[in-house]
């Protein structure tokens, strides 16, 4: 009798000594996004970073700053204050994160960078797209399918003018257009998906005529294409459009002609792997490569990407 | 004489500042773009014109009695997730979930009016603290994700609230007539009724009001809650149309409603209001952001244009408005 209490006193303990000593082993990772916590792609980031935390049983904070560099870089200072193992964190502004990436790597943590790249800081690692790549993309996709001949004008309306993304697509798309004399307008459209549709209305009512072709710098905007030609009588595929498809509405605008062709970021294994290479630094593994992600799809690819948005 | 007395009545009224100053953006806009007056532009101008047009109506009312309501921005974007949300989960039929989201929308406005006239804190504070409150809650409740509205257009609710139809060469849709509607019965309250007069005298002279048996308290909460209402209603018909229900959309539209009153005349500290000048402040602000476009200012500078010509329109509002009084 004495034996089995024994057992199962020595059976309960290492029971409960299991989970204990990986409770132990847990650790704390902090996910700081420039994005909106509304905004929907960056909805999709923050699954990729719950599934990991989920996944590795270890614990993940997560914080949305919109755009507010001062608030960003406050809660990059939190991270370090609190001792995390390590911190993941995107570049709202080129060089703003500066000071405080050395901070935390002063304090021996390290950061890793997702979703918009900044080599001008000393980030360990980046895992996203090359955003100057990007934009090339999608104007040689332009030129290559005959939708842009030289003396053309193509309209690129975008969230928020001279945001990080922006900037580095029109980079990428300018070393295409300017050699053949192709012209652009960037344009404000805002995040306010009513007021997206208003502007960008007004822009095709007032320029049908002169808009050879669309560039969605932003996924809001790629996504509310088909919502704004049906308003202004543009019918699928009269104006071609390539941009963002991060979103369900771009996935359906291009299975259904809208869009000619998205790219698709997977935010959710950019918040993944840049939480893996986090942890792989945190344990003493240097992160000393980045990992580029990104795929332009057209319709025959777009079912895929859907399925994926849509959970199925 | 009697013509030049009839020429002085007009001038001398409220809306007259703002009549011309849109008759003005017209034959500017239109000298420099004929398109401007296109079917088509027409058509597109009015969309989200009464959207905001149904806040700014009810927010007239609002400031008339002397307050503000910040939050009508936040409760844009709110009640039309509530209502998804209670649909696409197949909680409520479509119709319940509109008329749960509209007084849902009402009893915000029912605690920010219980915080200005019970505790006495000045509008500005309370609706500002709602704002925060309900665009949170918003969050919170969809994980920022937008909701659903693709299946709207089986519902009749939704061809009720902003179906379209063709009339002629303009596509107009229904939110317009709502907005129309809305505009009679608001005119009717506050110029003709004992309750329009209640609103005057509440934000004119409120001491004055209580002490001729004026009740300025329900009267300031009866306005909060049609104006978070009418933020719900407007939310809502945004959403169908634009096929989106996020739960930041509305946002900075407090400010843009707030302008579209002024500039109607309706005075900012209350006691005085135009239901005709808001729609006229209404038509205003949006032709001014259509207009821009239309003439080709480039994209980057659109704002430093907007910013100049409130700037400009104010000042020529405040100067037809001196000249009004002066000669009245």
């Amino acid at each position: 009798m004495l034996k089995r209490v024994t057992g199962l006193l020595v059976g309960a303990a290492i029971a409960l000594a299991v989970p204990l000593s990986s409770q132990a082993a847990a650790k704390t990772f902090y996910w700081i996004s420039h994005g909106g916590p509304a905004d929907p792609v960056w909805t999709y980031f923050l699954q990729g970073a719950n599934q990991w935390a989920e996944d590795t049983g270890n614990t993940v904070n997560t914080s949305f700053h919109s755009g507010d560099v001062p608030s960003q870089q406050e809660a990059v200072r939190s991270a370090i204050a609190t001792g995390a193992d390590a911190i993941v964190t995107t570049s709202p502004d080129p060089g703003s994160m500066n000071d405080v990436v050395n901070e935390a790597k002063a304090a021996g943590i390290p950061v890793i960078n997702i979703n918009t790249p900044d080599p001008s800081v000393d980030f360990d690692a980046y895992v996203g797209m090359d955003l100057v790549q990007t934009g090339k993309q999608w104007a040689q996709y332009l030129v290559d399918n005959g939708h842009v001949k030289e003396g053309d004008f193509v309209w690129m309306p975008v969230e928020i003018p001279g945001a990080t993304y922006g900037v580095q697509e029109e980079e990428g798309i300018k070393t295409v257009f300017e050699p053949l004399g192709i012209t652009w307008e960037v344009t404000e459209a805002t995040l306010d998906q009513a007021e997206v549709i208003t502007r960008m209305s007004d822009y095709v009512t007032a320029n049908r005529d002169k808009i050879s072709a669309i560039i969605g710098l932003g996924d809001l905007v790629t996504g509310s294409i088909k919502r704004v030609f049906d308003q202004t009588g543009v019918k699928p595929g009269e104006i071609p459009v390539v941009g963002w498809g991060n979103s369900l509405d771009t996935t359906q605008e291009v299975l259904t002609g809208y869009v000619n062709a998205a790219m698709w970021q997977d935010p959710h294994a950019t918040s993944y792997i840049g939480l893996s290479l986090a942890n792989m630094a945190s344990s003493g593994i240097p992160a000393g490569f980045d990992v580029l992600v990104g795929n332009l799809y057209e319709k025959d690819g777009a079912q895929g990407v859907d399925d994926i948005l849509s959970g199925n | 004489m009697e013509q030049q007395s009839l020429a002085r009545r007009l001038i001398a009224k409220p809306e007259f500042g703002p009549f011309v100053l849109l008759l003005v953006e017209i034959v500017v806009f239109t000298s420099i773009n004929p398109n401007f007056l296109s079917p088509l532009n027409i058509s597109n101008t009015l969309v989200f014109t009464v959207e905001l047009g149904l806040i700014a109506l009810a927010m007239t009312l609002l400031m008339t009695a002397g307050e503000f309501d910040l939050s009508v921005g936040a409760v844009f974007g709110f009640s039309p997730v509530v209502m998804w949300t209670l649909f696409n989960q197949g909680i409520l039929p479509l119709e319940l979930a509109f008329v749960a989201a509209l007084l849902l929308a009402a009893f915000i406005g029912f605690i920010s009016g219980l915080f200005v006239t019970r505790l006495k804190i000045p509008s500005f504070l309370v609706t500002l603290g709602m704002l925060l409150v309900v665009r949170g809650t918003a969050l919170f409740v969809t994980d920022g994700f937008p909701q659903r509205t693709w299946n709207a257009g089986d519902q009749w609710l939704a061809t009720v609230l902003v179906g379209d139809l063709n009339v002629g060469p303009f596509r107009l849709y229904m939110s317009l007539f709502w907005f129309i509607l809305v505009a009679v019965i608001f005119w009717y309250i506050l110029s003709q009724t004992k309750f329009g007069n209640w609103i005057q005298a509440s934000g004119g002279n409120p001491g004055a009001a209580s002490a001729r048996g004026v009740n300025v308290g329900r009267t300031k909460l009866i306005l909060f809650m049609l104006c978070s209402a009418m933020a719900a209603l407007a939310g809502i018909i945004s959403s169908i149309r634009t096929s989106a229900a996020n739960p930041n959309s509305g946002t900075g539209y407090e400010l843009e409603v707030i302008a579209m009153v002024v500039i109607g005349g309706t005075a900012l500290m209350g006691g005085r209001g135009t239901i005709i000048g808001t729609v006229l402040g209404v038509f205003i602000l949006r032709v001014m952001r259509n207009g821009i476009v239309l003439i080709g200012v480039p994209g980057l500078a659109y704002n430093i244009f907007i910013g100049a010509i409130i700037l400009g329109m104010m000042a020529l509002h405040y100067g037809l408005e001196r000249r009004h009084q002066a000669g009245t």
